[in-house]
């Protein structure tokens, strides 16, 4: 008979780390094929496939990267990589990524994550940073541009952050940028590209939620993370005014990374604070940080950075939270609201400086009859034609403009073949019925605006007995060189008249 | 009197969802099944009986008896020297057979006086019965300390010292929840000895002039809260109180911060409350009415490595291995061997240990080997932690030997309740490190 000793307790939970890091794989799994959904479904077989194909990579990479460190560190293969976890690593780092990404620089970005983020410093357990969040930033700064063209669309997140500067007070604007974003339900949905796990809140939320009462990760961190975002974004909609603001707030968590953040980053137990008032404290500061780096800051979005800024003042927090959690806990609740204040001044004194997006009102520029460039252009009636209703149509012949030189016209002023119209006028009032491009010889794609409808439409009814003034149909300096040849066409039909 | 529905119920729910503060507190399966239901089965030891001298943390003794006196069930064979006076009385009849030093339920070797019974199990009343309800509070406190009676919880401190020098009590908790899994005894002994313990109890609340009464029971126990209930019907100022079946609700500070919503320093007398076990309200009980100490104990011995779990009635000092033999034995060649329940009793590496008055249960376990992996500083351990202290901290104070650090974190504090391990996902040994940490501390102190 053998009596084992063993220091007290002799009873163990259920719930393992290897349970809670696949628990939480799954979470990951589950939001992710939400997304080679959404992109299988709106761009095709294709890109739902490269969604599948950087994941593969990234996790190829993680593994290798592991595999090399554990056979050079001389550990036992298959104990280190069970407990090493990379595969989370490379799950979540490829879900931060826009699917356009290029493999290599992912695969790149996935080793530094592994090796440098974590490996180097002590393995699983040691790492200082969140080593998905370590990764992201090396993308960030190394492969910006690195981008495949498997897809071509503006996400929400790039669209508010420079169209419209975090920050839109005008009416007219936010239902702009709704439709542009199709909507906030559609952004809760998911259902618009971005980075390929983090557009669906309403699927992160779900998933959020199954593993919060599975206790996978903690509640604390994504309720307040997402409360004071949530509230900061809030204080920055009413400090700037907006009288319907709700929406304001609501766009903040349902865009970017902000819910996936929130749900799978910040609640990494390796480098978050481990006492629950730490946590809070922790949640808190990212949600300023990512508030604030959003609205004032150069990047379009602020929860990579104010991850990996909380998680170096992670040591801090836990330092300032020892002791008796009972007795702490007055000191914490301090440091709360004091931070919590800091970061509401903080939010409103930003929101006062920034300047709300403003709708960029083009001027409108004319040509009127008394431009001196229409007299340097020269024009011809090449024949009248008596249509037998009351109207008359003239072809016009009258020079243009074009970058490239025509081989008719070799003056260096106006080089370019000339532009032919065809003009009907009402005879018995002298108005203009229609004008029409016949012929068009100036620049492609900036001189041919003139032919488009509504800028020929603004002829019609116009009478040739008085001054006129024309709208230039396009602001580009091209146009208004080629509005000036029709106006100098419709003017050598008005001198014929007489007038 | 009429059962109350706890106050602290929601309330209790509504601190497990606090911001600040984990549940400090988990439920822990109980197994209890496996005994609770079983009858007492009486067992007397067939030639030996090592009496342990030890009190709390007592070992100073003066022997009473020679080599070769003939003593009864009753007989005081020592007193202590210490400060903490309270006396041993032989559990069987028989002849003293000197003194041995042996392993201890304590893990630690303690001097035992051997008595060989004669098998007669004459008693003799150990001292005079007493009217509690004609004598006054020091004349109660005075008997409870000669009457030897200690703290049934599990320390075993004498409990005659939570009386002395009291004033302004406003509750007396009698601690019936027994929060240890697999354990029944207090249970067991509640039921069968309904009225000593409302002696007991009653007198205690003398002692204290507490207020009121209230009796601690977990919710999972209808019928025992129903029996209770019963039996304090007539009685004025004493409850039964239903607790969570949460781990530790059994130690003084949770049940206290449970029942009465507030925290204290060092002891409860701080913000008028004192916990006894319902155990050791029994011991007073038969003290005051009998005129006997604490020579026989009910005793749980569960687990899945015991073929036939029962609560057992020994005499004090009686050998485990007696005790298992008569359960039928152990399910394995290799088992853990646990002095007490299976979160804070200690394995004893053989069965020859004895059944010491602070007993109440062994617990004997199958081996299930866990593999650890690297302390993913999840904060479980702080959560849980029923002292409020902050474990995974204290193992890297522990792993940078910052004794600094380790007296912020109040080291001191833990009482070794097992939680921070049982909760740990990656299977650390997150409690022992805690007691390297005071181990280094006390080091340091001297």
């Amino acid at each position: 008979m053998k009596f084992t000793f063993n220091p007290a307790p002799n009873l163990r939970q259920k719930q393992s780390t290897k349970r809670i890091m696949l628990e939480l794989m799954l979470g990951l799994l589950a939001v992710f094929a939400f997304s080679v959904y959404f992109y299988y479904d709106e761009y095709g077989t294709d890109v739902a496939l490269q969604c599948v194909l950087l994941m593969l990579i990234s996790l190829a990479v993680a593994l290798v990267t592991e595999t090399l460190w554990a056979l050079f560190t001389r550990q036992k293969l298959i104990p280190f990589l069970s407990g090493s976890f990379g595969w989370i690593t490379a799950i979540i780092l490829t879900m931060m990524c826009p699917v356009t990404i290029t493999p290599y620089a992912l695969g790149i970005a996935t080793f530094f994550s592994i090796f440098i983020g974590k490996l180097l410093f002590g393995g699983f357990g040691q790492n200082i940073f969140n080593p998905a969040a370590f990764g992201r930033a090396v993308i960030f700064a190394s492969f910006a541009g690195a981008t495949t063209d498997v897809i071509t669309a503006v996400t929400p997140t790039t669209l508010m952050a420079t169209e419209y500067n975090w920050l839109v007070v005008d009416p007219n604007m936010i239902s702009k940028l709704m439709t542009q974003v199709g909507g906030l339900d559609n952004l809760f949905v998911g259902f618009y590209p971005g980075a390929i796990g983090e557009t669906s809140a309403l699927m992160i939320m779900i998933v959020g939620v199954i593993l919060a009462l599975r206790k996978v990760i903690d509640w604390r961190i994504p309720v307040i993370y997402l409360c004071a975002v949530f509230v900061f974004a809030s204080v920055i909609a009413i400090t700037a005014g907006m009288s319907d603001w709700l929406w304001y707030p609501l766009f903040h968590l349902f865009s970017g990374g902000v819910m996936f953040g929130a749900v799978f980053m910040l609640t990494d137990p390796v480098t978050s604070p481990t006492s629950a008032q730490g946590k809070c404290i922790f949640a808190l500061g990212a949600a300023i940080l990512t508030v604030l780096i959003r609205v004032k800051g150069n990047y379009p979005e602020g929860v990579l950075y104010s991850i990996l800024i909380m998680n170096m003042l992670t040591p801090m927090i836990e330092k300032a939270t020892d002791g008796k959690q009972l007795v702490v806990r007055k000191k914490s609740a301090v440091i709360f609201a004091v931070i919590a204040a800091l970061g509401a001044g903080c939010v409103s004194l930003a929101a006062s400086v920034i300047e709300p997006a403003k709708e960029k009102v083009k001027e409108k520029v004319f040509v009127k009859l008394d431009d001196p460039y229409l007299s340097t252009l020269q024009a011809n009636i090449d024949s009248t034609v008596d249509n037998g209703d009351g109207t008359t149509t003239y072809i016009v012949t009258a020079q243009g403009f074009a970058a490239v030189e025509g081989p008719n016209m070799p003056n260096y002023d106006h080089p370019t073949d000339p532009n032919v119209y065809e003009i009907i006028v009402n005879r018995s009032d002298n108005t203009v019925k229609s004008v029409r491009v016949t012929k068009m010889s100036d620049t492609e794609y900036i001189g041919d605006k003139v032919e488009s409808p509504k800028f020929l439409s603004q002829f019609e009814g116009l009478s040739l007995a008085s001054e006129f003034e024309i709208e230039v149909n396009d602001a580009v300096t091209g146009a208004t060189y080629t509005t000036k040849s029709v106006v100098r066409a419709v003017l050598e039909v008005r001198n014929a008249l007489g007038f | 009197m009429q059962f109350t529905k706890l106050k602290g119920g929601t309330k209790g729910k509504v601190n497990a969802m606090s911001l600040f503060k984990g549940p400090m507190h988990q439920h822990i399966p109980g197994h209890k099944d496996l005994t609770e239901t079983k009858e007492v089965r009486v067992l007397k030891p067939q030639q030996w009986v090592y009496i342990p001298l030890y009190a709390g943390h007592s070992t100073d003794f003066e022997i009473l008896v020679h080599e070769g006196e003939h003593v009864y069930a009753g007989t005081k064979i020592a007193v202590c020297n210490d400060r903490i006076v309270v006396p041993i009385y032989a559990s069987v009849s028989g002849t003293v057979r000197g003194v041995q030093k042996l392993m201890h339920a304590t893990l630690k070797t303690q001097d035992h006086l051997i008595i060989e019974s004669d098998g007669k199990y004459e008693m003799r009343q150990a001292f005079a019965p007493l009217d509690y309800q004609r004598a006054g509070k020091e004349e109660l406190v005075e008997f409870m300390m000669n009457a030897g009676i200690v703290g049934c919880g599990g320390a075993g401190f004498p409990a005659y010292m939570k009386y002395k020098n009291v004033k302004d009590i406003k509750k007396l908790i009698i601690n019936a929840v027994e929060c240890e899994p697999y354990i029944t005894a207090d249970y067991k002994m509640v039921q069968s000895n309904l009225d000593l313990m409302v002696t007991g109890v009653l007198a205690m609340k003398k002692m204290a002039q507490a207020q009121s009464c209230v009796i601690a029971i977990k919710k999972t126990h209808p019928e025992l809260i129903k029996q209770v209930q019963e039996a304090v019907a007539n009685i004025a100022d004493v409850t039964v109180v239903s607790v969570p079946d949460v781990y530790p609700m059994g130690w003084e500070r949770t049940l206290v911060r449970h029942l009465m919503q507030a925290d204290y320093k060092r002891l409860p007398s701080e913000i008028g409350a004192i916990v006894n076990n319902a155990t050791t309200a029994i011991a007073f009980g038969n003290a005051l009415i009998n005129g006997m100490p604490i020579i026989e104990k009910t005793v749980t011995v569960s687990g899945d490595g015991i073929k036939e779990p029962c609560n057992v009635r020994v005499p004090v000092g009686m050998q485990v291995k007696e005790i298992t033999e008569a359960c039928g034995g152990y399910t394995d060649e290799e088992v853990k061997l646990i002095a007490g329940g299976p979160m804070m009793g200690k394995t004893i590496v053989n069965d020859q240990f004895v059944v010491d008055r602070a007993s109440d249960a062994l617990t004997v376990l199958k081996i299930v080997p866990y593999k650890d992996v690297a302390c993913l500083r999840c904060g479980q351990c702080s959560d849980h932690c029923p002292a409020g202290l902050q474990p995974v901290r204290i193992a890297q104070s522990l792993n940078a030997k910052d004794k600094a650090m380790m007296e912020r974190l109040s080291v001191m504090d833990c009482i070794e309740c097992g939680l921070c391990t049982y909760v740990c996902p990656s299977r650390l040994d997150v409690t022992e490190n805690v007691r390297k940490a005071k181990r280094q501390m006390q080091l340091a102190k001297k």
